[in-house]
């Protein structure tokens, strides 16, 4: 792989998705034939108890390039979850099985359940082909009825979802999904949604393929009229408790907690992650629908084994010891490298690097629609904004608290993008006290008795950053030091460490001063642009009223002004352009007017973090791009990590 | 005695609902819900929820509701049908949760406590009565010791050597293979085959602290009268110690059953957090801080209960021992 993970664009057009999945049916005719199965497997097939693995398998199975070689069947792999509510720490290792997925470099979308696809050219409608003969982890066959059922059926019915899941409406309309035959399926939008296939890789995007059809529509009304009896005697109030528990969403625990439920992944559950479970136990699937270049069925490994920690020291200490075999979840923040870089012989593990796909380690947001209009004067003041980023010192912050392993810089795409933009990244990041003191004073903010500045109604300069200390430790030793930094140039700040609760009641109330957090958008601009314009409710921290007047077309919030309103058009149309190009451009102007307004101060560029694969685990990638949208190491295919020994 | 112990029993139903009302009110005190929480937590590790299943998850959970509705409608489940709710966070019948959670916490909880009277009881006695020698001053200095570290740090260390020095299985309280089995006489072999570390160290602190108060109870009684006159009457020493002054000298013992169990629960769950104990603490903490608050106020009124009966006992106790206490 490239120094480091290219992205030509997350948004690259799969127009020629199908190519791949034509590339790897061609050579799947010679392999159904040599096809060979985990002994296990091909015990229980012998004695009766599972049909024949080509009666399991698809008759042209996907083909899964192994990353290094093919590998052996066997072993079980241990990994770490910590506490509760860490039921995406599973998803990100087996529930990866969506009709596309990512390719391993994070720039284009790939055939996954779907083996090939069309989109019309105004980027309304998708037809999907599914692969023929793929069957659920029970032996049920996988068809185009499950995915108009799912969302039909489920996402679309008001009592389960009392609106529709963003990613699956346009316009504010949901989505229409038909069946053209068995093995295929229209989705029609209601306006264009050019971005619907990178979507659909994301974790956000599996809804099509999460609920089987045949188990779970006994939990429907519709198909159930026993349903309300049938709540009532699991011991819960009501029919939609009773979906959830039993067939769960994309990102709730209850989706692993459950032992019967159908699935397409290379693992199912023998343990669940039910409350007070101190393991989470997952077996292989017996109709896993890839096999390997040689035509033998994936997974290779016969059991994932997830230990529940309750502590990270105590997950890091396994580590250690070698009983973990792939970690980079809780433990890949930059204070624990020493240790483990330390203990990589007694833990018998190498390192894996992970690519940020975030761009800024810290992102300062400055409250511009603060409800006291004086606080409100200052922030918006683009020049007040300015002085304070040349009054700090990022090269001193960067040593001390990144171990230098960074780089001044603001916002936007990383330097590796195609849509890296110079100026956005690297304007005001130089340090000069003078400077920024005489910015300051010219912006009327002269210094007072006491070394600190007042403001034009004679108040002290002085307002609170909002931080999470047990989430971002680092974000308060970076926070101390440009407070010393600020001190310098007369501006008073106080370091104001929440828990995060309240950290996020303060935001949803535009109650804080300012607030920090890193900043996405560095290697997938499009499904994060939070930094470049009021774009999420929650995380557009500098204007979280602007935001709601964008996501309720108005309705509420508070109307942005002029530069804001162009921009939310721009991305817009961005989002319902197809051709690449085109769509680069659109956000390159996006990029230009969010430098020239500049809204956020950033302080350095997001730092890679890292995690330990043991040394006798094959076929993992040793650098991976590290995002919720390419949810390592799942899209690295887990299905074909092998032990050697 | 017997309408004393009846009364005490209806006394304990008002305390209840008080208690349970009060875990519910400060559940519920810390700004944000549950789905507040459940977003912040997802977004440590930089996942998105969908805006519109946030305001889903809200109606669904009825956080809408009142406090006050959301309490009566929570109390009269566990009154009329012994239904504690649905755990947010699991989505599972709080009662399948909190059972076994409990019962370990029982048996980390009693063990814990006959470790620290077998260890404390004759240290304490010794000293008082060889005061002064070396054994006293070689206690004295173990029990500051043992005051001085803190139960965490404790767990930390021997967990480090155990599992980096010696490459021992560390944490849990059963190997592998049972962890998930149903319970057999092998699974309770396999419990207390683990359960001696944690008990260890959470008895280190507490032993310290009761062989101080045992010396001080006993150095109390020896030079009283009755027992100079015991002694004349040529009573052996072993007999006359064990026959009344440290009867006497139990009395803080006995009345401190009832913070034992709630000073367990509390007390142990940086150590059930550090050890990876499957046992009500840490499930406990998770379910504050995620406010899962019909899984919290389980809890907490489960430990309140057991509280209430603990001084009961404790009041029953202290009546038979210390002749000086009566009841009319």
């Amino acid at each position: 792989m490239a120094k480091e993970i290219l992205s030509r664009g997350v948004t690259r057009r799969a127009v020629l998705g199908g190519m791949a999945g034509v590339a790897a049916l061609s050579i799947a005719g010679r392999v159904s034939a040599a096809g060979g199965e985990a002994p296990a497997l091909a015990q229980l097939a012998k004695d009766g108890k599972l049909p024949p693995l080509a009666e399991r398998l698809p008759k042209k199975p996907m083909v899964v390039t192994p990353f290094e070689k093919v590998g052996t069947y066997g072993g079980s792999l241990r990994r770490g979850l910590r506490g509760s509510s860490d039921h995406n720490g599973i998803l990100r290792m087996v529930g990866n099985q969506s009709l596309v997925r990512w390719n391993l470099d994070f720039t284009a979308v790939q055939p996954n359940l779907a083996e090939r696809w069309e989109v019309s050219d105004d980027a309304t409608q998708f037809t999907f082909h599914l692969i023929e003969g793929v069957r659920w982890s029970d032996g049920h066959p996988f068809t185009a009825d499950d995915v108009v059922f799912a969302i039909e059926d489920c996402v679309k019915n008001t009592e389960l979802y009392s609106s529709t899941p963003a990613q699956l409406a346009v316009a504010g309309k949901p989505v229409t999904v038909e069946k053209i035959d068995d093995y295929t399926v229209k989705f029609t939008f209601a306006a264009a949604n050019a971005l619907y296939l990178e979507n659909l890789a994301t974790p956000l995007g599996q809804h099509p393929t999460l609920f089987p059809k045949h188990y779970c529509s006994q939990f429907l009304p519709k198909y159930n009229p026993n349903i309300e009896a049938d709540a009532k005697k699991a011991g819960v109030t009501s029919w939609t408790e009773l979906f959830r528990s039993r067939c769960g969403d994309i990102e709730i625990p209850s989706r692993w907690g459950n032992v019967d439920k159908p699935t397409l992944d290379p693992w199912v559950v023998k343990e669940p992650y039910a409350g007070g479970a101190t393991r989470v136990v997952m077996t292989r699937n017996p109709y896993f629908w890839q096999v390997d270049t040689e035509g033998n069925q994936l997974p290779y490994i016969d059991e994932i084994n997830f230990g529940i920690s309750q502590d990270v020291e105590s997950l890091m200490l396994n580590v250690i010891s070698g009983k973990i075999d792939i970690q980079e979840r809780h433990i890949s923040v930059l204070a624990n490298k020493p240790t483990l870089s330390k203990n990589m012989e007694k833990g018998d593990y190498r390192l894996l690097t992970l690519v940020p796909s975030a761009s800024q380690q810290c992102q300062i947001y400055f409250n511009i629609t603060h409800k006291d209009p004086a606080m409100r004067k200052m922030f918006a003041d683009k020049s007040f904004r300015q002085a304070l980023s040349i009054g700090i010192n990022r090269q001193e912050l960067i040593d001390i608290v990144y171990f230098g392993q960074s780089e001044p810089y603001q916002a936007g795409p990383r330097p590796t993008h195609p849509w890296y933009n110079e100026t956005y990244a690297r304007q005001f990041t130089e340090f000069d006290a003078d400077k920024a003191g005489a910015m300051l004073d010219e912006a009327g903010y002269k210094k007072g008795g006491d070394g600190f500045r007042l403001r034009p109604d004679g108040q002290k300069v002085f307002f609170s950053i909002d931080v999470i200390p047990t989430l971002y430790p680092d974000l308060v030793d970076a926070l101390e030091l440009v407070k010393a930094h600020w001190a310098q140039i007369g501006v008073d700040m106080k370091v104001n460490t929440i828990e995060r609760a309240l950290y996020y009641t303060r935001g949803d109330d535009n109650a804080h001063d300012a607030a920090v957090w890193p900043g996405p958008g560095g290697l997938d601009p499009m499904l994060d642009p939070r930094d470049f314009f009021a774009f999420h409710p929650q995380g557009s921290r500098y204007a979280i009223p602007w935001t709601l007047w964008y996501t309720s077309n108005g309705a509420r919030g508070e109307e942005p002004p002029e530069s804001q309103k162009k921009r939310m058009k721009l991305f817009d149309e961005a989002r319902s352009t197809a051709d690449l190009d085109k769509r680069g451009a659109i956000m390159k102007q996006i990029f230009d007017i969010a430098a020239e307004e500049f809204e956020t101060v950033g302080l350095c560029l997001a730092v890679g973090g890292f995690g330990i694969i043991r040394n006798n685990l094959r076929n993992v990638p040793e650098k991976e791009p590290d995002s919720w949208s390419w949810p390592n190491p799942g899209p690295a295919m887990p299905q074909q990590f092998t032990f050697t020994s | 005695m017997l309408v004393f112990i009846a009364k005490r029993f209806l006394w304990m139903i008002p305390s209840l609902f008080a208690v349970s009302f009060l875990a519910f009110v400060l559940i519920q005190l810390p700004p944000g819900d549950y789905v507040t929480t459940y977003i912040a937590t997802l977004a440590a590790s930089n996942e998105i929820v969908d805006q519109n299943t946030a305001a889903q998850l809200r109606e669904r959970f009825g956080l809408g509701d009142p406090m006050l509705v959301q309490y009566f409608k929570w109390i009269w489940g566990i009154l009329t049908r012994g239904d504690f709710g649905i755990s947010f966070e699991w989505q599972q019948p709080v009662s399948d949760l909190i059972w076994e959670r409990m019962a370990l916490t029982l048996v980390l909880a009693l063990s814990t406590l006959m470790a620290t009277w077998a260890i404390a009881l004759p240290i304490g006695v010794y000293s008082a009565v060889r005061k002064y020698s070396i054994g006293d001053y070689f206690f004295t200095a173990f029990t500051f010791f043992g005051l001085a570290v803190p139960s965490f740090l404790l767990a930390l260390v021997l967990m480090y050597v155990a599992a980096v020095e010696f490459g021992q299985d560390v944490g849990g309280l059963f190997s592998p293979e049972y962890e998930n089995a149903s319970w057999s006489f092998a699974k309770m072999v396999d419990l207390f085959s683990h359960l001696w570390l944690p008990v260890i160290i959470l008895a280190v602190s507490s032993t310290a602290s009761l062989i101080r108060v045992m010396r001080a109870n006993m150095l109390d009684e020896l030079p009283k009268p009755y027992v100079t006159t015991a002694r004349a009457k040529g009573l052996s020493e072993f007999r006359l110690l064990m026959k009344y002054p440290l009867m006497i000298a139990l009395n803080p013992f006995i009345s401190t059953i009832a913070w034992l169990l709630p000073n367990l629960i509390s007390g142990s769950v940086v150590v059930a957090i550090v050890l990876n104990l499957p046992t009500a603490a840490p499930l406990l903490l998770q379910a504050l801080m995620a406010q899962d608050m019909y899984l919290a106020g389980a809890f907490v009124l489960l430990i309140c209960a057991l509280t209430l009966i603990g001084s009961l006992i404790s009041d029953i106790l202290l009546a038979l021992v210390d002749p000086r206490i009566r009841l009319e």
